[in-house]
């Protein structure tokens, strides 16, 4: 699909979006009965599962526990049908392995772990469905479900990947963006204080950009924590006027 | 944050077949670029005017394939819909690019719509429905809203070539008419006789293309996925075809981009062998190569061959084989216009079964013939033609194409000059009215002047400094002029460049501006000349003429008057009057002391002449030395002393600038050069560190060390020897090698070493590393154009980027939003095409006077066919030869195609024997009938200059030798320049009797005819020209593995 125009002279992209506009994103939570927490959340054609178990006791060797901070512990994987053909291995690959990591990191970064000493918070994060901002979709989720099982944050972490094309930055890429030769970066952001969880990018991308590429990345964060906030609040509304 | 509805778009993948689901999300509010709009669209600069009958909306395959019409620009409103675009984008990139050209070129009147993201206007494609019945409805439902979104205040025409959306959509709404193209045009466009024409000779050519029988000329290409995979992996090459001029049947050549990874060494290209390995590719195209196995590699062929098509598969030189390999598919077309010529009636006769489709022969060799169908071809008899390729099936053996437009008979003046500009794609047409309208007033009862609110925000320099131009005698468009002063009781020099400030009177954006840009730079043809701004800028309101007050853009600085190092720089914008308008001699002969007559100063009384004169002879000499000083610092740096002798040689082909120059160059040139220089210099300096990555440089790599060779072999076989490693050292060692009994000697191979030369060309800072900006032939490490904004459009970029650069450093943002690197380097490379184009077009217009002239002489009896021709280089069958009085290099053969060889008689003259020819490195010897003649590199022989007249291509000049002894009837160094005069001024005067004789000739506006009104600039601009012709010789590519020079 070489040579696909990613932005239009009239400053369309492919699907239709203006350059700073997100995808439609729609989420629940509380999706399952039996975890801690769970969401599920949409973010254009990218769907994503996250279920929370903890905090609890440390599973497995007891040498893992940290004497100050709970463990997260975090597994990323996509259902076999989640691409436009079928995946042979939905978990443990390479890239797995490291969506995994990052999302570690990125939750160590915004869990207040130091109120759980010596136990241990699981996230498993499940795409079912793929179309590009894999890691934001699934930050996103997870965070939605780490507040669905009460655990306490210092702030949503909301995640986005922009690209660079044409001098202008797009936001929340698709995939037909992300492999038609964007330079992308993701970041995840901690919206209210406005410190940055994590920033990821492996391309190309020149150093006068950069700043202008964090700006657009954080802006378009700051537009998926109001959507999440909002889907908090109506679950919260929902929830007490249940059990009322 | 605007969400809006999300529908499902299906899409298949070519290749692998593979379902993809992809979001599309649509909005209501879409501009529609109308000025009529009633609902606030977010409408740009660029709107539809509300005062047409109708707007005109093609469906997607009348955008596909008759988007020639829809570029005519007397068709107004034109609505490109999306659907449309994408269908061209699918078809290829460059017909999607030039419709994007078009969209946002003002001068048309067109606008995008993006009916596909327009809640209301798009449609889903139903299940079952194919593409085309799919694309259709999307430009008829967004045809509908354009309707009621404009309230119904303007009727909208659909035009598509399918008969049953006509009948289907026509009767469905009022107000949206839906009509074929054909009735279109003849209804709304009756006088548009070019739009009917156009669409007769498309139509005919498509339906041709679907009548064409199956049976196979050619291998398929590969799809494009194999190529690339290909490409990749090593076992294709990629690069560009290019075609030996000379023999166009057999031999081409792919270049490859860049370096290959293979252990190989395919610098030098891939030969590409005969007509069925070339499988349909056409000059200039990207394709990719396949090698073939060893066993199968040929060479080069290096005789000189007379003509072509001559196939002497004889010396298929098996020498010297080189990777030889076969296209297997193209990536990407580079089809331009062409001019061909229409065969006469004999040779159409041959093919009168089917009279329709005539096979025509294009003016470049390198182009195979090409076939059209039409209805003129009796009319259109030995007519230039210009036509565009369409197809070529891989069951053709020609390509089809379409004629467009009917340049006139072949061997007239007018269509052979026409046809120059047409092959070096140069489009000039005059300027249009709504250009004229931009340019402010002048006349010569109210001449224009300078506003006051306007020079109070400019440095006033009108009564501060002596500013004075210096140029050629008759100069009527002065963009440089220069300024010196002592300051701080003469421990300070201040020198200043005042430039013309064209970029106040040309808006970036405006009509004017697209115009100049699109030129890029003024044409100068033998006999004529097309500027690149209308003429009441160039030779009034931006030439800072003398006694007039007049904006420019000044750079100062303040020299310390001993050191002469620089203390300060001021840049500007500025008000000044000139104070005198000098030309070089009279600056030279004030300079020498000599009692001169100043125009300016006739008026004055005896004593204030004499104190003006002192004041101005101060200022000339302050001038001169600070002109050596800087001089000396480049020569230090190793500056290539290219003009000198070197210039002279380019000048004879060049006659505009011939007859200018004179003879003995003057110091005075030099010091003005020498300012300029210095004044780009700095400029470039400020600009870059202003805009370190969006700056316009010119840049001039370091030659290819193995481009010397030629030059250091011959200057070895001569005795001396050429030090190429730095600039420096060549041009020491090209000072060194002169012969004291003929100047020639230096002359040639000066020549040489401009051959090796890169080519300069500009560039944005940001696409290259900072040690690539150095300019090889001034040594300076950075350089850009400055001083001539009148004729070039790179000095308006610059102008543009130094005001800019003015502003920032005020603190004020910039007024206009800058180039970004990308559409810098865009720009950059279209100059410099534009620039290469340009030569290419003098040099062939030069050539086509030559050939004029002669073409009426009888060269057995007249004098001036004979000429005095000086050896430069040794081929197989011959050697080539430069003949200084008409600066014509070309081949001489000693071999003919009977096998027979010159042979000299004692007393010098030739003859034809049967004999041999031997080759050595320094000389040739031919042998007959026991007697042996011995031509030597850089010996003089005599010559006969005879015309070869061609009717497809353009005529050529063959030489003879008459004598292996120099010329001796030529009178003593007939000056060069009056020669070149006069040859133009003969072949004007002989085209023009001959118009008149024709009573049915149409009559040529005079100014178009007005031959010498080409009045170059400046001197200092001319040496610049003629550095630049110097660095590109339009031919010294090809020639670097191409050894045979002209053989048509």
């Amino acid at each position: 699909m070489a040579g696909l125009e990613l932005l239009s002279d009239q400053g369309y992209r492919l699907d239709g979006r203006k350059a700073t506009e997100l995808r439609k994103v729609q989420a629940r939570m509380g999706v399952f009965a039996q975890a801690d927490g769970s969401a599920y959340l949409e973010q254009g054609n990218t769907k994503a599962l996250a279920v929370v178990y903890g905090p609890h006791e440390i599973r497995g060797s007891r040498s893992r526990a940290l004497h100050d901070r709970a463990v997260i512990n975090c597994q990323y994987s996509m259902a076999t049908f989640s691409t436009a053909e079928r995946k042979r291995r939905p978990h443990g690959d390479r890239k797995s392995t490291e969506m995994s990591l990052h999302l570690k990191q990125t939750f160590e970064a915004a869990v207040l772990t130091e109120l759980y000493p010596r136990s241990q918070i699981d996230i498993y994060v499940k795409i079912l469905q793929s179309d590009g901002g894999n890691y934001s979709v699934c930050v996103n989720a997870a965070t939605l479900a780490v507040i669905d099982a009460g655990i306490p944050m210092r702030d949503y972490v909301c995640a986005c990947t922009v690209g660079f094309v044409d001098e202008t930055s797009l936001a929340d890429l698709c995939y037909a963006e992300e492999s038609g030769g964007v330079s992308s970066l993701a970041l995840a952001l901690l919206p209210r204080g406005g410190q940055i969880a994590l920033v990821q990018m492996d391309a190309r991308l020149h150093q006068d950009h950069l700043d202008t590429l964090i700006e657009a990345a954080m802006t378009a964060c700051k537009g998926v924590s109001k959507v999440l906030d909002q889907v908090v609040r109506q679950h919260l509304q929902e929830a007490s006027t249940l059990q009322e | 944050m605007i969400k809006t509805e999300k529908t499902l778009h299906l899409r298949r993948f070519r290749g692998r077949k593979v379902r993809v689901v992809r979001e599309h999300y649509l909005r209501e509010q879409v501009p529609c670029f109308s000025s009529l709009c009633q609902a606030d669209c977010a409408n740009g600069i660029k709107v539809l005017p509300g005062d047409l009958t109708h707007y005109v909306v093609p469906d997607a395959d009348v955008v596909v394939n008759y988007l020639e019409i829809l570029e005519l620009r007397e068709l107004q409103g034109i609505i490109f819909t999306q659907t449309a675009c994408q269908a061209l984008h699918s078809k290829g990139r460059r017909y999607y690019n030039r419709l994007r050209n078009l969209v946002k070129d003002p001068r048309y009147h067109c606008v995008q719509f993006a009916n596909e993201f327009q809640q209301y206007s798009y449609c889903p494609r139903e299940k079952g429905e194919s593409q085309e019945k799919w694309q259709t409805r999307c430009v008829y439902s967004a045809a509908v809203w354009y309707y009621n979104h404009l309230a119904g205040m303007m009727n909208v025409v659909m035009i598509t070539e399918d008969e049953e959306a006509v009948a289907q959509y026509s009767s469905l709404h009022s107000g949206v008419y839906v009509i074929s193209v054909q009735d279109y045009l003849q209804n709304f466009w009756p006088d548009l006789q070019a739009a009917q024409e156009l669409y007769t000779s498309i139509s005919q050519a498509l339906e041709e293309k679907e009548a064409e029988d199956s049976q196979r000329e050619f291998p398929e290409h590969l799809p494009a996925e194999v190529m690339e995979a290909g490409i990749k992996s090593g076992r294709y090459i990629q690069g560009t075809l290019s075609v030996n001029k000379h023999r166009a049947l057999n031999e081409a050549l792919v270049l490859t981009e860049g370096s290959c990874s293979q252990s190989m060494d395919l610098s030098s290209g891939v030969l590409v062998h005969g007509g069925k390995n070339r499988n349909r590719a056409v000059h200039g195209d990207v394709v990719v190569v396949e090698l073939l196995p060893k066993s199968e590699w040929k060479g080069r062929v290096t005789a000189l061959t007379e003509g072509q098509g001559d196939d002497r598969s004889a010396d298929d030189g098996q020498e010297n084989p080189m990777p030889t390999g076969r296209v297997v598919g193209v990536l990407q077309r580079n089809w331009r216009d062409y001019v061909v010529t229409f065969p006469s009636r004999d040779a159409t006769q041959s093919q009168s079964r089917n009279c329709q489709r005539v096979l025509t022969i294009p003016w470049d060799r390198r182009i195979p013939k090409i076939r059209i169908s039409t209805q003129q071809a009796d009319t259109l008899q030995d007519h230039r033609v210009v036509v565009r390729l369409d197809s070529w099936e891989s069951t053709s053996l020609y390509p089809n194409g379409h004629s467009v437009k009917v340049l006139g008979r072949a061997g007239e003046l007018e269509t052979e000059v026409q046809t120059i500009l047409v092959e070096n794609c140069i489009h000039v047409p005059a300027f249009s009215e709504a250009q004229m309208k931009e340019m402010p007033l002048s006349s010569p009862e109210r001449p224009w002047r300078v506003d006051p609110a306007e020079a109070a925000k400019r440095r006033d320099l009108r009564d501060s400094h002596l500013v004075f131009s210096i140029d050629p005698v008759g100069c009527e468009d002065v963009d440089d002029t220069l300024s010196v002063r002592s300051l701080a009781d003469g421990t300070l020099l201040e020198l200043g460049v005042h430039i013309a400030d064209v970029t106040h009177f040309v808006a970036e954006g405006s009509l004017t501006d697209l115009e100049a840009r699109t030129r890029a730079t003024t044409y100068y043809l033998a006999d004529r000349r097309y500027d690149m701004l209308p003429a009441v800028l160039s030779a009034d309101l931006c030439s800072l003429l003398g006694g007039v007050d007049r904006y420019a853009m000044s750079v100062l600085w303040e020299l310390d008057a001993e050191s002469l190092a620089v203390r300060r720089v001021w840049y500007g914008r500025t008000v000044i009057r000139s104070s005198y308008q000098l030309h070089y001699e009279l600056a030279q002969a004030l300079l020498n002391g000599e009692e001169v007559r100043v125009p300016e100063l006739e008026q004055f009384c005896p004593e204030e002449k004499d104190l003006k004169l002192a004041q101005l002879i101060q200022a000339l000499e302050m001038l001169t030395r600070v002109a050596r000083h800087l001089r000396l610092q480049r020569d230090r740096g190793g500056a290539l002393e290219l003009e000198g002798v070197e210039v002279r040689a380019q000048l004879d082909k060049d006659k505009n600038i011939t007859a200018l120059v004179p003879r003995q160059p003057l110091e005075v040139h030099e010091t003005v050069a020498e300012c300029m220089i210095y004044a780009n210099h700095w400029v470039a300096r400020k600009i870059q560190e202003s805009f370190p990555n969006r700056a316009l440089l010119r840049r001039h790599p370091p030659p290819r060390q193995e481009l010397f060779n030629q030059l250091v072999d011959t200057a070895k076989v001569m005795g001396f020897s050429i030090d190429t490693r730095t600039n420096k050292a060549l041009a020491d060692s090209l000072d060194r090698a002169a012969d004291p009994q003929d100047p020639m000697v230096n002359r040639l191979l000066r020549m040489m070493a401009t051959r090796a030369m890169s080519q300069a060309l500009y560039f944005s800072t940001g696409s290259q590393p900072q040690d690539q900006f150095y300019h090889y032939g001034l040594a300076l490490d950075r350089y850009t154009h400055f001083t001539s904004p009148i004729r070039r459009y790179a000095d308006i970029v610059v102008h543009r980027l130094l005001t800019a650069a003015l502003e920032l450093e005020q603190g004020a943002e910039p007024a206009g939003i800058l180039a970004t690197n990308r559409e810098l380097e865009e720009l950059a490379q279209h100059i410099n095409n534009k620039n290469w184009t340009a030569q290419r077009a003098q040099s062939a217009s030069t050539g086509l006077f030559q050939c004029l002239f002669f073409r009426d002489r009888d060269p057995q009896t007249d004098l001036r066919c004979l000429a005095d021709a000086i050896v430069y280089s040794i081929r197989d069958n011959g050697v080539l030869v430069f003949v200084s009085e008409y600066g014509i290099k070309g081949p001489v053969y000693l071999k003919n195609k009977e096998g027979q060889v010159v042979s000299a008689e004692p007393d010098g003259s030739c003859k034809w024997q049967s004999g041999k020819v031997r080759r050595y490195p320094s000389y040739i010897t031919t042998t007959s009938g026991g007697c042996t003649s011995t031509f030597r590199l850089m010996s003089h022989i005599t010559v006969r200059i005879s015309v070869h007249s061609s009717n497809c291509h353009s005529d050529a000049l063959v030489l003879e030798v008459v004598s292996n002894q120099p010329h001796r009837g030529s009178e003593p160094q007939r000056p060069a320049s009056q020669g070149h005069r006069q040859l133009v001024q003969e072949v004007v005067r002989l085209a023009e009797s001959a118009q008149q004789q024709a009573a049915h000739a149409p009559k040529l506006s005079r100014e178009e005819r007005d031959f010498l009104q080409s009045k170059t600039p400046n001197l200092y601009s001319i040496l610049e020209e003629i550095r630049e012709l110097a660095l590109m010789d339009p031919e010294a590519v090809p020639r670097l593995t191409d050894p045979v020079k002209t053989g048509q």
